[in-house]
């Protein structure tokens, strides 16, 4: 300090004068540098905060949409289980009474009793179908019971052969929006499996540890290339069970070879 | 008459007038005296000139006008402390400290006139309120960033005034370091050696220029708030 000092006397007028020009201007420059990092950081705050409201509603947008098409997956059900099943045993009904010759009553009494198996499967029938008319509500006896459901349904077809398997120890406190996105997901599969896969055996496992949700999805079916699969035939089904997955936090792996059917894993952060 | 009116004495009145047409019916005490603060230092500015003037006639009788800026320190001390009170307590609540800070200033100032004289320019405590100046900005600026929410800064008078204030205080640290060697050079010459007179009239600006904006922002404030 003392040499600086000695240093400053002995420089001219001028030669100071330029010293504090050139620290001055390093001096200004840091503040500056200071207020335009914050300008920076604030805009970028702002963005966050913008892009935190989209992300917000593209969930709630998602969320609708899952209701959505629960609900009309629900209706074609319905429709197709009244057209296929409950109209099918009615008719048969129907014709069974008008066929009754009452001259005859051991035959009458033989096809009264028909007509009656008829109307009690017509019931069961009935039922069954109540459980599916709730629709969404459906998620709200809890994701393991609703998928429960949705397999019965798949297994009254006679064409599959499905093993479940569910962890008893999912939280308590579960997450109605998440389990809403994670049925509709499995619908998803379920929908692709009848559509494309032309299998017989499936397996579901929904398993929970660690704060985190696992679906798996099993089946035999001819299974397709997935990492060769190109974009415009990925469809909207797989594409669909990805977006959703993510928009939850969460990630789906997607495994599937010609002939060796697919295995579909969904990992979700619960609840 | 026109020696009264240089860069720097031009930019504080334009700022004193801002300040009263955008701030004199604010409901904020802590803006109103912003309109004071800055009638003092015109004032002062304009006697440091007149002194000044009166001094190169007469160096024999007539004093330098450190004195005029002495007394403005005191000001200055009680001004900026409030002033930064005012603004850090949506962060954090730093009264007491704020109170402490400012009475150690005011005797430190005080000790100085007393032990040296008031005609002597009491570098000392100007140092050290602007030291002081620049960690309450620089403080306020870190609370900015910790903080989630973010602000309109284009339009946030608090941010450009304490803008202005850290752009000033910061960047004339080289000039308050080497202000022994300078003044002697002014009292020789009666001249600020080569660019440095130009490049303090830049800081005035700056200064000025940012609390400008930050009082026409804080008009632009109050009124949305009334409508």
């Amino acid at each position: 300090m003392l040499e600086l000092l000695i240093y400053l006397q002995k420089m001219g007028n001028k030669e100071i004068g330029e010293l504090v020009v050139y620290v001055t201007i390093v001096f200004l420059i840091a503040p500056i540098f200071i207020v335009v990092y914050i300008f920076l950081y604030n805009q970028r705050k702002k963005r966050h905060i913008e892009e935190k409201a989209q992300m917000q509603l593209t969930f709630a947008s998602e969320l609708t949409k899952a209701q959505l098409e629960v609900q009309e997956q629900t209706m074609q059900t319905i429709g197709a289980d009244l057209h296929d099943n409950i109209g099918q045993l009615l008719s048969l009904t129907s014709l069974t009474l008008n066929s009754i010759e009452l001259d005859n009553l051991d035959k009458a009494r033989q096809k009264i009793n028909d007509s009656i198996d008829l109307t009690l499967r017509s019931i069961k029938e009935m039922r069954l179908l109540g459980h599916l008319l709730q629709g969404d509500q459906l998620v709200a006896l809890g994701l393991s019971e609703a998928i429960r459901q949705e397999i019965n349904w798949m297994e009254r077809s006679g064409k599959y052969e499905i093993v479940y398997l569910a962890e008893e120890e999912i939280p308590a406190n579960n997450n109605p929006d998440k389990d809403l996105i994670v049925f509709r997901i499995l619908q998803e599969i379920f929908n692709n499996i009848i559509k494309h896969a032309a299998a017989t055996t499936i397996t579901v496992k929904l398993d929970y540890s660690e704060g985190l949700l696992r679906l798996l999805v099993d089946d035999n079916g001819v299974g397709f290339a997935a990492d060769d699969l190109p974009v415009a035939k990925h469809g909207m089904g797989l594409q669909n069970i990805q977006k959703r997955a993510g928009i939850i936090g969460g990630k789906a792996d997607i495994n599937s070879n010609p002939g060796e059917g697919t295995q579909i894993t969904i990992f979700i952060p619960y609840p | 008459m026109l020696k009264f009116f240089t860069i720097n004495t031009i930019a504080e009145i334009i700022c004193f007038l801002i300040a009263i047409t955008c701030l004199s019916k604010d409901k904020m005490a802590a803006w109103r005296i912003r309109i004071l603060f800055l009638l003092i230092t015109c004032i002062a500015e304009l006697t440091g000139i007149y002194v000044k003037h009166l001094y190169l006639s007469d160096r024999v009788h007539i004093h330098p006008n450190a004195w005029v800026y002495n007394i403005l320190i005191f000001f200055q001390i009680a001004f900026f402390n409030f002033i930064f009170q005012q603004t850090l307590k949506k962060f954090i609540q730093v009264t007491p400290f704020i109170i402490v800070i400012s009475s150690l200033l005011i005797i430190l100032h005080v000790y100085e006139i007393c032990s040296q004289s008031v005609y002597i320019y009491d570098d000392l405590a100007n140092s050290a309120l602007s030291i002081l100046i620049v960690l309450y900005s620089l403080y306020y600026f870190f609370h900015l960033i910790k903080d989630e929410k973010p602000i309109n800064i284009g339009l946030s008078a608090d941010f450009w005034w304490v803008a202005g204030t850290l752009l000033f205080y910061f960047g004339t640290t080289a000039y308050n370091v080497f202000y022994e060697q300078l003044s002697s050079i002014v009292t020789k010459t009666g001249q600020n050696p080569g660019v440095l007179k130009y490049l303090h009239n830049v800081f005035n600006i700056i200064l000025y220029g940012c609390w400008s904006y930050s009082f026409i922002c804080r008009r632009w404030e109050t009124k949305k708030s009334e409508s």
